[in-house]
């Protein structure tokens, strides 16, 4: 899958989870700097692009994801 | 405090830790929320809980690491958890390691239980202060009480943070506001209450122990 696309995927998802748009889909786009991307709404943005994607994350790769550019290269890889 | 013996916890305690986490997370209600917010029964949490224990992650309230166990007779007789946040192998925020935890161990189906009761719980989520030593779940089985074992596990926690991070200057608690067992230990200790959170959707007090929390703290002399 082409990168825009993947990005737009998760773009769709994130709004979707957080009810807006106010947000720019950067590679260095952080958790912290998403208004409403918390604890809570992570477990299902995790959950939701798994299912969108039809891949699984393992739990180290979850822990090493600090960014945008990160998620979307490690869901890239996934889909090989 | 004769005949108490206090020591970090290690993989053998996780059975023990299990029971602190869910006699913990209850605090003192009928409510576990990782029953009601996952659709799951008792034992099932319980286990995934076991299993969030033996991943092995450092730096959160699942961490075997975080905890100080209060032993007698050679058994585990009570429990507190503390780290110190952001202090882990990828400065992750404990919430974080926390969440990614539970998506990797509770399986889709909880997860999407949890999706549709995420509105009502919203106001009660807190992000932890980075720097701040977290204390998460304490348990002092019912025979064990009135000791001061809180007391001794908190001096101890707060040591052990000081070996990790000397700079660490503040420790702090979320407690429901209705706790007032909890809340006296706490003043007793030093702290104060620094920020209130409440949920102003009522099908809250059917998922959680109450719908009001404290943020309490204190302050750590150098």
């Amino acid at each position: 899958m082409e990168k825009n696309e993947i990005v737009e995927k998760i773009r769709v998802i994130l709004v979707n989870v957080l009810k807006h748009e106010n947000f720019e889909m950067a590679d260095s786009l952080s958790a912290a700097q998403v208004n409403g991307w918390d604890s809570l709404t992570h477990m299902i943005i995790i959950t939701d692009i798994e299912n969108a994607f039809g891949i699984q994350f393992k739990l180290k790769e979850l822990n090493k994801l600090n960014n945008m550019g990160n998620l979307v290269d490690l869901i890239q890889t996934k889909l090989g | 405090m004769s005949g108490y013996l206090f020591r970090k916890a290690v993989a053998d305690d996780i059975p023990f830790l299990a029971d602190t986490v869910v006699a913990a997370e209850k605090s003192g209600s009928d409510k576990l929320s990782y029953c009601t917010l996952f659709n799951l029964p008792e034992e099932k949490a319980r286990g995934f809980i076991k299993s969030m224990f033996e991943e092995e992650i450092d730096g959160c309230e699942f961490s075997v690491s975080s905890f100080i166990v209060a032993e007698y007779n050679g058994k585990p007789v009570a429990a507190f958890g503390g780290w110190v946040e952001t202090i882990n192998e990828d400065n992750m925020p404990s919430n974080m390691l926390k969440s990614n935890l539970i998506s990797f161990t509770f399986g889709k189906e909880a997860l999407a239980f949890l999706k549709t009761k995420a509105a009502a719980i919203a106001e009660l989520v807190s992000e932890r202060e980075p720097l701040a030593l977290q204390l998460e779940y304490l348990y002092v089985s019912d025979e064990h009480r009135g000791k001061g074992l809180s007391n001794q596990l908190i001096t101890e926690l707060e040591k052990a943070a000081a070996a990790i991070y000397p700079a660490v200057s503040k420790v702090q608690v979320q407690v429901y506001s209705n706790n007032d067992g909890a809340i006296a230990v706490y003043k007793k200790n030093g702290f104060h209450i620094g920020r209130t959170y409440k949920a102003s959707n009522d099908e809250v007090l059917q998922l959680l122990p109450w719908n009001e929390k404290y943020i309490m703290e204190k302050e750590l002399k150098k």
